[in-house]
């Protein structure tokens, strides 16, 4: 798993539960908006369907370097915040390392305890679908195609 | 001026809240889909009651019983006379969630902030992250109301096979049989698509404006009484997926048209598509 996502996991797990709610709504307001040339392409493609709320992930592979951009409302804050966190945990690491964390992300995160199961369901859908798009980054590469990204 | 609504005291306005605020007869409660809503900021004096930590056992799929109950008021400052105003996201489904739980509980004066969160923030009122405490009550709980508002899967199909008012309030895609939320909602899920037979598909979201606040009686009538013809007196029974949304309308048809037999069947799609048996019907 990436370091910056370990220390994430680390900071979350040991903070008691409102902590952890502060430490997630300070994440939702942290998330970097979308670089431009991805803003104009909050599109079918880049929604992540497993979301009620609107939820668009951007993956990119230069080399073998993962390019992470997520956009998601405010009103939201629950899976902006864990968006948030994806971003900021694994944003510029390896392939490999991205595809190596486990499914179990939310558990080790502590999120049930404050979401409540029911809840991150949704979340989980994000995870995989950020993984899955980073398979298919992978393979267009592979295929000679430079960019998964939107083409302006 | 069109029609007034049956029971317009139900509905209080954003300006009502705020002239409140400090009434100790008042408490105002926040009721989200999104949990950390609450902590980001809340109309002052606000407690948070959420629908899955607070209000649903955590065992077996139910609502609390009457002792939780009563220990969620006292915590909150809640007695036996006190008028409780909910509000929430996404138009108040959850506030009328939670408001059709303390009805279970046969708690008297229930209200909704008309326009819910969203109007209360876009309008630009005051918002606190102070978490107010109120003075411990001793609360009572009146006794169970469930009967008359409750349905079970048996009365359903009772209910569909005796061809009387029933309401599917997901959207036209889940009414249909064509989407089912599978893979990454298997606690939600269902393992069959399609409607309880003899349902009509009113989405929820057709009772409430863009702002979040709920249409008037003469649009509503429009949707519900001119265009599938329910009346006032039908027996009616609602249901989504789990209940939440149908508790929206199970508020808008019992309160703000006044029918006086409308029922929410919160098992909802999730038990129906789970049940052996149960006859299923697909497509429009």
């Amino acid at each position: 798993m990436p370091a910056a996502l370990d220390a994430i996991v680390a900071e979350l797990s040991e903070a008691d539960k409102q902590e952890r709610i502060e430490l997630l709504i300070d994440f939702a307001k942290n998330l970097p908006p979308l670089p431009e040339r991805l803003a104009a392409h909050k599109d079918a493609a880049h929604r992540v369907e497993e979301c009620q709320s609107p939820v668009f992930l951007f993956v990119e592979v230069d080399g073998d370097r993962a390019e992470i951009h997520a956009d998601a409302p405010i009103e939201a804050p629950t899976v902006r915040g864990f968006v948030s966190i994806l971003v900021e945990g694994l944003n510029g690491a390896s392939v490999e390392d991205i595809l190596s964390v486990r499914n179990d992300l939310i558990d080790r995160l502590g999120l049930p305890e404050i979401l409540g199961m029911l809840r991150v369901r949704g979340l989980n859908g994000v995870l995989h679908r950020l993984k899955a798009d980073l398979v298919r980054a992978v393979n267009a590469r592979a295929d000679g195609d430079s960019t998964s990204a939107p083409n302006p | 001026m069109g029609e007034p609504y049956v029971h317009p005291e139900v509905l209080v306005s954003a300006d009502w809240v705020q002239e409140h605020a400090k009434d100790p007869k008042v408490r105002i409660v926040e009721s989200d889909e999104d949990v950390l809503l609450y902590d980001m900021g809340h109309v002052p004096g606000a407690v948070k009651i959420d629908w899955q930590g607070d209000l649903q056992d955590q065992l077996v799929r139910d609502y609390i019983n009457a002792e939780k109950f009563a220990a969620i008021c006292n915590r909150t400052g809640i007695a036996n006379d006190t008028t409780v105003v909910f509000y929430g996201d996404k138009s108040n489904w959850w506030a009328c969630y939670a408001f059709w739980a303390f009805k279970l509980f046969g708690h008297k004066d229930c209200r909704v902030m008309n326009g819910g969160r969203k109007l209360w923030i876009d309008q630009k009122r005051p918002t606190t992250t102070e978490v107010p405490h109120y003075p411990t009550t001793d609360y009572k709980v009146a006794g169970a109301n469930e009967a008359s508002i409750r349905a079970f899967r048996d009365d359903v199909l009772v209910h569909s096979k005796a061809g009387k008012a029933l309401l599917d309030v997901r959207s036209p895609k889940e009414f249909t049989g064509e989407k089912l939320h599978m893979e990454d909602y298997p606690q939600e899920g269902a393992l069959r698509g399609g409607h309880i037979p003899g349902a009509k598909n009113v989405p929820w979201s057709r009772a409430v404006n863009e702002d979040g606040t709920f249409k008037s009686a003469d649009e509503l009538k429009a949707i519900y009484e001119q265009e599938i013809g329910l009346k006032t007196q039908d027996d009616v029974v609602a249901y989504c997926r789990i209940g939440e949304r149908s508790s929206l309308t199970w508020f808008v048809l019992t309160y703000l048209l006044g029918y006086p037999k409308v029922r929410n069947y919160d098992g909802s799609w999730c038990e129906w598509g789970n049940l052996v048996r149960a006859p299923i019907a697909k497509g429009a």
